[in-house]
């Protein structure tokens, strides 16, 4: 990951920038009712393994900045919404995620769980400059 | 180099089945760098959903990924577009056979 970033580097010229842009595994993704205004009635976490891995991403960014290679212009997280006809719809999609938890972790009755539903993901980006 | 100080942090942005990602151009305004005239790489670009929309602004635009396929169906969409400006080129990011400061935006969506 380091390489990434370094090779990223070398191609740049002199203030140029990097950016860098993950999904978010440090905040659980939401699912609402009905549309993008609903109710949260749930949220989604991130396997393991994946987080394991996102932490290393970080960790390597934090490297580049600590040498001095790049410096934080700015930094946020978009919240992408996806939306799912029911929750049978999304259980398919979660089922062979690479990312996702394959279980909603709900916060209401199963008879409240019925209709359309948004799942609101995290991505998290960085603005690097070349130093 | 402009990079907005404000844009879009913590917007939410749509997306859709079979569109999994948000789209190139509203990803990429909310990054809040401005691409018009500048030299973009997109390091692990797949088949290019980000490098299309950066292409929409910027000069010129490389798309490189490991993935011989997923370029393959960039070069095509790029084809269907008209774009001229953007190149699909096979690559790790770990070993970028690029010049030096050759760019002056790069590109790693989804990729670290």
């Amino acid at each position: 990951m380091v390489d990434a970033l370094e090779e990223a580097r070398r191609i740049l010229v002199d203030g140029g920038v990097l950016v860098d842009a993950r999904p978010d595994s440090r905040v659980a993704a939401r699912v609402r009712s009905g549309g993008a205004r609903g109710t949260i009635i749930g949220t989604i976490g991130t396997q393991r393994e994946t987080k394991t891995d996102d932490q290393l991403s970080d960790r390597a960014v934090r490297d580049v900045l600590r040498r001095g290679l790049f410096r934080s212009r700015r930094r946020g997280r978009i919240w992408h919404a996806i939306p799912f006809e029911d929750r049978s719809e999304l259980q398919d999609y979660l089922g062979d995620h690479l990312r996702f938890s394959r279980r909603v972790s709900w916060r209401v009755p199963a008879a409240k769980r019925d209709g359309r539903v948004v799942v609101e993901r995290a991505v998290r980006f960085e603005i690097l400059e070349r130093r | 180099m402009q990079v907005s100080a404000t844009a879009s942090v913590g917007q939410l942005v749509p997306g859709g089945l079979g569109y999994l990602r948000p789209p190139a151009e509203i990803e990429l305004a909310a990054y809040g760098v401005d691409l018009r005239g500048l030299r973009v790489a997109d390091i692990g670009a797949g088949e290019g959903r980000l490098a299309l929309g950066a292409a929409r602004r910027a000069d010129r635009v490389l798309a490189i990924d490991p993935d011989r396929s997923a370029l393959a169906r960039g070069r095509a969409e790029a084809k269907r577009l008209g774009m001229r400006n953007i190149t699909f080129r096979e690559g790790a990011a770990q070993s970028l056979e690029l010049a030096d400061g050759s760019f002056e935006v790069a590109i790693l969506s989804w990729t670290l």
